[in-house]
């Protein structure tokens, strides 16, 4: 029997989302699906229950959500509750939502008052990351630690949650190695391909995850057919993506994504939880300060200049060590945290001489065709 | 299109609502005055008197561009500053308080920031600070972030947790949260200190808090009134008398304005004067209105006798902070903390009840809806604010399931004149009046009260 390794089990994974999760379930073991990426994983598995990341889907027709809520929301929030209402999610014996931002925070309170799960926790974040707010997320880490500890029948105990920490510490690292191979030109992983990579690992234990990430990194470093060169080298910034459909569609207009700023994406994996002696202090910093998201106010500086390069110094890095030479900003429509973003990012990339497109679309594979024209131009437009 | 673009306000039924929009042009004309005399102005979102207050008893004046947004809106000017907002790339879909505000500051800031002598209302001057608020939407703090592009102002966000219901219970959160909050407000408390230079003036915020609760005990003995069949007041009265108590309550003028409020209704309440003639429908309406057309609702109750009883959750002032948590509490801000807390949370034993989330925009309709003897929701979906959008459909789903009461969807916006169709309004309007006598039955078959 041919055992699917790599780049091949990811795209299995990929397609098949929650099939891991259910098998697992089927041996006796939790499952807790959450929103976006603040809720610390560390604290899921620490107490033996896979984390699953809660997606939409972008081929899906909406034919639940309209009942629950209103067309103007977040289409991806829209497409998330969708899928929960007709049952995907069902198997959870763990929902944690979360106040990431109006879309999560609302589609927490509609899931949990329709869908019941042995454990349900609503995840406050806090606004700022002043000190108070990060002591405050602490406190309800601890929360969501003893109501998930209600259902997983144990205790947490540091040590344990240490040990989480050193194992998906070791996950974000392997990512940051992966994404280390797209500084080549060509790049030696598409965009499509590191899609369905970062969604697979959010769709099984981080052990199999990082024996994934170690089947890939070893693949496309001794691959001979990989991405082929092109014109543009992008960054994608924004509202996340969580179907190749649409990498594809921007990569075959003549566009390499070599870097990303989104949610499933390098967000979700960029820092490290600090190896403190309480934990939960790591886990507060890292998920509440360290996660750079528009999401997160961060306290105005002395000029404008110093201001923006307190919030985007990160992209101009990015920019640089990818050799990135175009810039994609994806919005989702109605995600608001980003929407108030688009001018200040635009003109910081502009600053920086790169070309950008900036587009609000549908979350639907059929509303993605006419942006083709759109990213074709955009590719000829790349220097 | 020409009568649409007609000023469309609402004549209002009590005299004191008529009276109440003073209190709107007193706060842009304290804030020029201000201004002229050199004085320290910020621009505020609505904060539920968590941090404004602070702020006022520091001598700051504060502007307040929502309500500035709704002003526009009133008065149908809106539409140019939009425009300008969207040419600058900010996406139309985002708030229309917020696309009006962006708008206006990009015109300041290319007078130099002298205010346009076109600017309606004349126009809020130039902030020292711009104070945002984490509460109800990520607008209220990512907006005025963005207004760094025309202004280098500092903004302080406001940290206002909200908290699930299940959460709210657990043993220790709710302290919590009110710690975190305080802790909160003494940042902002020296964030205040530094950037003015002077010291927290801490008796002034304590008489402040005072007429807060003095100024709030009447609004909410008002609300409690507006139950009384007919309805003596309805929500194009309320949505004129909130001016005061949601952004001046402790201004002694607003408690003094506010006696006379309570003595008006109370007087039509003792005397069965209702606040429309033929009351014949009481409805609800969540959550902000069509600033722009509020003569509507004139329409449906000249039309329908529709009486439109309670509306709008977030605006209301809540009811008095118990005994129980005022007493011993000596730090001010502790106070305000609690009291803010409280205004979001109040209604956390009523979303227990029916195993439901959240408190806010949602639960409180949930008690509203028996007490006011609701024959209908109008929900008002906004293209632009959808914080205050997201929990409609939910919230006519349980009004259904609970209390067998009907909803109308109308969609609109609280600024955008753009994309509501009063026509369509109307014509919706029409139709449901026989799902409310529909429903009216069901309720009596099935022994509700109302």
């Amino acid at each position: 029997m041919t055992v699917i390794k790599g780049l091949a089990r990811a795209e299995q994974i990929y397609q098949d989302r929650e099939k891991r999760a259910k098998e697992l379930k089927a041996e006796g073991k939790k499952i807790a699906g959450y929103l976006c990426c603040y809720p610390p994983l560390e604290i899921m598995t620490s107490l033996g229950y896979m984390p699953i990341r809660i997606m939409g889907e972008m081929d899906e027709p909406l034919t639940e959500a309209d009942t629950y809520l209103p067309t103007v929301m977040c289409a991806f929030y829209r497409s998330v509750l969708d899928v929960a209402m007709k049952g995907r999610y069902d198997y959870l014996d763990a929902f944690i939502g979360a106040h990431a931002c109006d879309g999560a925070e609302r589609v927490s309170y509609v899931w949990r008052s329709y869908l019941k799960s042995p454990c349900s926790f609503y995840l406050d974040i806090p606004h700022t990351n002043h000190a108070a707010a990060i002591e405050f997320f602490k406190k309800q880490l601890f929360y969501l630690k003893e109501e998930l500890e209600k259902t997983a029948g144990k205790k947490a105990t540091a040590a344990m949650i240490k040990e989480a920490v050193t194992l998906h510490n070791k996950q974000r690292s392997l990512v940051r190695q992966l994404y280390e191979l797209n500084k080549q030109d060509p790049p030696l992983v598409s965009g499509s391909e590191m899609l369905q990579v970062m969604i697979a690992i959010m769709c099984i234990p981080p052990e199999e995850g990082n024996v994934l990430l170690e089947e890939v990194i070893e693949e496309v470093k001794g691959r001979a057919e990989g991405p082929k060169k092109k014109k543009g080298r992008i960054l994608i910034w924004g509202s996340l993506i969580d179907n190749i459909a649409f990498t594809k569609l921007i990569e075959d207009c003549g566009l390499n994504i070599v870097i990303d700023d989104t949610a499933i994406g390098t967000r979700s994996f960029w820092i490290d939880v600090d190896e403190t002696e309480d934990p939960f202090d790591g886990l507060a910093i890292r998920y509440l300060d360290k996660i750079v998201c528009p999401r997160t106010f961060r306290d105005t500086k002395n000029t404008r200049m110093e201001d923006l390069d307190n919030r985007f110094s990160y992209l101009k890095k990015m920019i640089k060590d990818w050799n990135v030479n175009g810039v994609y900003m994806n919005i989702i429509r109605n995600c608001d945290i980003h929407g108030y973003e688009i001018s200040e990012v635009r003109d910081y990339f502009e600053e920086m001489g790169l070309p950008v497109l900036v587009i609000e679309q549908d979350y639907s594979t059929t509303a993605l065709e006419p942006l083709r024209t759109r990213f074709q131009a955009f590719a000829e437009s790349i220097n | 299109m020409g009568d649409k673009k007609k000023k469309k306000s609402s004549a209002k039924t009590l005299q004191t609502a008529r009276e109440a929009g003073n209190f709107g042009k007193k706060i842009l004309a304290s804030a020029r005055t201000a201004a002229e005399e050199g004085k320290p102005i910020a621009w505020s979102m609505v904060d539920w008197w968590l941090g404004g207050t602070i702020a006022k008893a520091m001598g700051v004046e504060l502007c307040y561009p929502e309500n500035y947004g709704a002003f526009c809106a009133s008065v149908r000017r809106a539409e140019p500053y939009l425009d300008y907002a969207e040419s600058d790339g900010i996406p139309n879909t985002t708030c229309g308080y917020a696309r009006n505000c962006i708008g206006y500051t990009r015109r300041l800031q290319e007078n130099n920031f002298v205010i346009p002598q076109d600017a309606p209302g004349g126009g809020m001057p130039k902030p020292l600070f711009l104070l945002a608020c984490g509460a109800v939407c990520d607008a209220r703090y990512k907006w005025f972030q963005s207004l760094g592009r025309y202004m280098n102002v500092p903004v302080w966000t406001l940290e206002f947790p909200q908290t699930g219901v299940a959460e709210y219970y657990l043993a220790g959160n709710k302290e919590e949260n009110i710690k975190f909050m305080v802790q909160e407000l003494r940042e902002f408390v020296s964030f205040l200190e530094k950037l003015l230079g002077k010291k927290m003036d801490w008796d002034n915020l304590s008489e402040r808090l005072d007429t807060i609760f003095k100024t709030h005990q009447l609004a909410h003995e008002v609300d409690i009134l507006r139950k009384s069949v007919p309805s003596p007041a309805v929500n194009t009265d309320f949505w004129a008398l909130m001016i005061p108590h949601l952004y001046l309550p402790d201004d002694p003028e607003a408690l003094e304005f506010y006696k006379r409020v309570y003595e008006e209704v109370k007087y039509k309440v003792d005397n069965k004067i209702g606040a429309i003639p033929n009351e014949k429908y009481r409805m609800a309406f969540s959550e902000l209105p069509p600033w722009h057309t509020l003569g509507l609702f004139d329409e449906f109750a000249e039309k329908h006798g529709i009486a439109f009883v309670i509306e709008s959750w977030n605006y209301h002032a809540p009811s008095p902070l118990p005994e129980s948590e005022r007493e011993g509490i000596t730090d001010p801000l502790e106070l305000i903390a609690r009291y803010s807390y409280h205004k979001f949370n109040e209604s956390a034993p009523t979303a227990k009840k029916y195993c439901m989330d959240p408190t806010i925009f949602t639960a409180p309709y949930l008690k509203w809806v028996e007490e006011y003897k609701v024959d209908g929701l109008f929900c008002h979906p906004l293209m632009s604010c959808r914080p205050a959008t997201y929990t409609l459909m939910h919230l006519r789903n349980l009004l259904m399931e609970k209390f067998k009461v009907p909803s109308v969807v109308v969609e609109g916006d609280i600024v955008d004149l753009r994309v509501f169709n009063e026509e369509e309004a109307h014509a919706k309007i029409d139709a449901f009046i026989e799902t409310m006598d529909y429903y009216r039955e069901i309720r009596r078959k099935e022994g509700f009260g109302w």
